[in-house]
């Protein structure tokens, strides 16, 4: 057991440093040519990079003031599986759009009629000749206001349990039929969220991602945001303020001398230091070469909350001036190119971060079924045909 | 960098267990009214002895194991995980003492002696409240010669009944404070078994009159802080294993046990009560296994590990002993349950040489000093 971070010396990390100090202002597309969008993926997307690795690369970027195009949804979650399960010709149309940011991607899968039974989704995918017609209304979807391509999932077979028969589609959000409608949330910033409403849209067939019926496997897949867990301490998702910083601005705006506000930053302090132990823990599991699991469910059931107390403990010491709108907390922390640095903004957005990607409660539902062996919730409608299910509930 | 344990500590820690699971036996203990007496302290020392774990962090050069901290934690983990009652710990903290700092004289004449498990050891730190932290003005000691007389009283010195010398802290005259080596057995010193609610634990107050000792070689600014971490960091070691061991009993038992057609797991209520339980332990592991590599690399953030593994596994332990009483239901308060044995060791843990926020003001003092 070695808790020592790979060091200034490591010679991986001098080559990775050159690198950047001789492109010190690279375009989207020359990252992801030289590998470090998605730097854990095979060659020519990636370097085949170990834990070890995408480390020393996140941590140079960081030095050198670089980041990776904000395309969370393709570098996060969805563009590997077109690696498994794509076609040659869909590899070729979308991952170097997708990896240098050119094309935005967001996830159509959430819809409006249950946000946690996401298998129970009624969009449809409708077989016309070479094309599929799709017809439905998504709903919390992250950038689509901004999106290219949308990744989404339908069903495709009513006559299946809910699970089966679904599919997966890569849609180009400029097909006529789709409309989106942006959902202001409390936070009263840009909006993160979209409507997203599917009248009739056309795809041309050669859209589907992998098989028929196979959309829930893929989906689920893409939800474990794997690589955002590894080593991002920041309260929002891994971005954002951490519980340092948070010390840190407690510290020079003097609240720490409050006994009160002291014991509570320390022991926020605490659980950020330990949260940033089981993170590196999950980066050794990955170079020890244990698939991952059910663990990126227990570290958000943990990060979340806990990015939570960070920057409600943080509002809470401006006392009544952090009610004014967009208030600095600690004047001397400079907010980064990240929307959710913006202490206050991260504040009334984090009510989000145990609602999206899993709710808190369907996540401890997840860690106690799948860690600890607990029987699974009882679903009625899992292995009725999806369409009777819906007749009996109606 | 490798965050995970090695197979050789796997190993260990799985040799550990089945020695235990064989030889450790509670049910003395689990008859109503038991106290520290039914708790088998000498038989379980004797085979404990006889693994050569008294010598586990000795070195090699007095006839000691010279392992590590992780070493340690996997051995030290699975006696708190069976509550194994001996005077392990007061004498592994004493050997601590000695061996940073006692004389090349003090630690031949008495290491090999406690690796080979013949003699053993308590330490002596905190007055009648309880504080460790500053120190002590209960017992002075005075130069008479070559040795030094003790006077006053120490309170809460875990294994005190059952060592054969004490390491006790104590002011001298001008105030310095200093460790003394202290044969218990001598007209005076004077042990008096408290009534201890964590009857798996021995705990005394110590009363000296004019006791006979000698004075350990290091200064207290070189000891304590060395000692201090390595305690806190063997208290969490066992919190953290009681914490892991308490949620499996608990999930097993939620398996198990039938309530309205189903098992009592499959409520929400109890289910999501055992993944916030999985949680603590999650983070408790990490915790003290970090602080088990700090200390064993003599890291710079060591204290800072030590005090956050203390705090973190002090609450984590306290919360996850109470809820697993109340999963497992009325018969969780029985005395013949193993549940209240854990929770009281939770409980004296938590207390027992700084409680979990005496270790956080401890943990933000480090981070402002550093960041200052």
């Amino acid at each position: 057991m070695d808790f020592e971070l790979p060091g200034e010396d490591h010679p991986k990390r001098q080559e990775i440093r050159a690198w950047f100090e001789a492109n010190p202002h690279p375009s989207g597309l020359a990252l992801a040519q030289a590998g470090f969008a998605v730097p854990h993926w095979p060659r020519p997307w990636g370097l085949e990079a170990d834990a070890e690795l995408q480390l020393i690369i996140d941590q140079e970027m960081k030095r050198a003031g670089v980041h990776v195009p904000r395309n969370p949804v393709a570098i996060n979650n969805c563009a590997q599986s077109l690696l498994t399960h794509g076609t040659e010709a869909q590899r070729q149309h979308f991952l170097w759009p997708a990896l240098s940011g050119e094309h935005t991607w967001c996830m159509l899968f959430s819809e409006p009629s249950g946000g946690s039974d996401l298998g129970n989704l009624r969009t449809v995918a409708r077989l016309d000749g070479d094309h599929y017609v799709i017809k439905g209304h998504k709903i919390w979807t992250s950038l689509a206001h901004k999106a290219k391509v949308g990744v989404l999932v339908a069903r495709t077979d009513p006559d299946q349990p809910k699970h089966k028969g679904l599919s997966e589609f890569l849609v180009d959000m400029d097909t006529p039929g789709i409309r989106v409608r942006p959902i202001i949330d409390m936070s009263a910033h840009e909006n993160e969220y979209n409507e997203v409403f599917l009248e009739d849209v056309r795809i041309p067939a050669d859209r589907l991602l992998g098989k028929e019926g196979e959309g829930w496997a893929l989906c689920t897949t893409q939800l474990q945001t794997e690589r955002v867990a590894l080593s991002r301490p920041g309260a929002i998702w891994g971005h954002g303020p951490s519980a340092r910083e948070l010390v840190e601005g407690l510290a020079e705006i003097r609240a720490l001398a409050d006994g009160a506000i002291r014991d509570e930053a320390a022991q926020i302090f605490v659980e950020g230091e330990i949260l940033r132990l089981l993170a590196c823990r999950a980066l050794s599991d990955r170079m020890n070469a244990k698939a991952p699991g059910p663990e990126g469910a227990i570290h958000k059931m943990l990060a979340a909350p806990h990015g939570q107390r960070v920057v409600d403990l943080a509002k809470r010491s401006q006392g009544a001036r952090g009610m004014i709108a967009g208030e600095k907390p600690f004047p001397s922390q400079l907010a980064g190119d990240d929307p959710y640095d913006d202490w206050d903004y991260a504040f009334w957005f984090s009510q989000a971060v145990t609602l999206g990607v899993g709710t808190q409660e369907v996540l401890k539902n997840v860690v106690a079924e799948r860690m600890l062996g607990l029987p699974r919730e009882l679903d009625p409608t899992a292995r009725l045909p999806w369409a009777e299910a819906r007749r009996k509930q109606a | 960098m490798n965050f995970a344990l090695s197979e050789d500590h796997l190993m260990l820690r799985q040799s550990a267990r089945t020695f235990l699971e064989k030889e450790i036996s509670l049910a003395r203990v689990l008859v109503p009214g038991a106290t520290v007496a039914d708790a088998d302290y000498e038989a379980n020392w004797s085979k404990i002895a006889a693994m050569g774990w008294p010598g586990l962090v000795i070195d090699e050069a007095y006839d000691g194991l010279g392992l590590s901290c992780i070493d340690l934690a996997m051995i030290l983990g699975e006696m708190a995980r069976t509550l194994a009652p001996s005077p392990f710990l007061g004498t592994l903290f004493g050997a601590w003492a000695v061996q940073k700092g006692g004389s090349e004289a003090q630690k031949k004449a008495l290491l090999p002696a406690v690796a080979a498990g013949s003699t053993k050891l308590a330490l002596a730190v905190a007055d009648a409240s309880g504080a460790v932290d500053p120190p002590s003005h209960e017992a002075t000691a005075r130069k008479r010669g070559q040795s030094w007389g003790l006077t006053g009283a120490k309170s809460f010195v875990i294994d005190a009944a059952a060592a054969d010398w004490l390491v006790v802290a104590a002011q001298e005259e001008g105030g310095n404070r200093a460790f003394f080596l202290l044969e218990a057995n001598q007209p005076g010193v004077q042990v008096d078994l408290l009534p201890w609610r964590d009857v798996t634990r021995q705990v005394a107050d110590v009363r000296l009159k004019d006791a006979v000792g000698e004075r350990l070689a290091a200064d207290d600014a070189t000891l304590w802080p060395w000692l201090r971490d390595r305690v806190l960091f063997a208290l969490a070691t066992e919190s953290a294993a009681g914490t892991q061991r308490v949620m499996e009993m608990t999930v097993d038992y939620a398996k198990e046990r039938m309530a309205f057609g189903r098992p009592i797991g499959s409520y929400q209520a109890i289910k999501h009560s055992l993944a916030d339980m999985l949680g603590q332990v999650e983070c408790s592991n990490a915790a003290t296994l970090y602080a088990a590599w700090a200390l064993s690399e003599n890291h710079a953030r060591g204290s800072l590990a030590a005090a956050m593994a203390k705090a973190y596994t002090s609450d984590a332990y306290m919360a996850v002993s109470q809820r697993s009483i109340q999963i497992f239901g009325a018969i969780g308060f029985t005395w013949e349950m193993v549940n209240h044995l854990y929770f009281k060791r939770a409980r004296a843990n938590a207390e027992l040489f700084g409680s979990a926020r005496a270790q956080r003001a401890r943990v933000i003092d480090m981070v402002e000093r550093k960041a200052a």
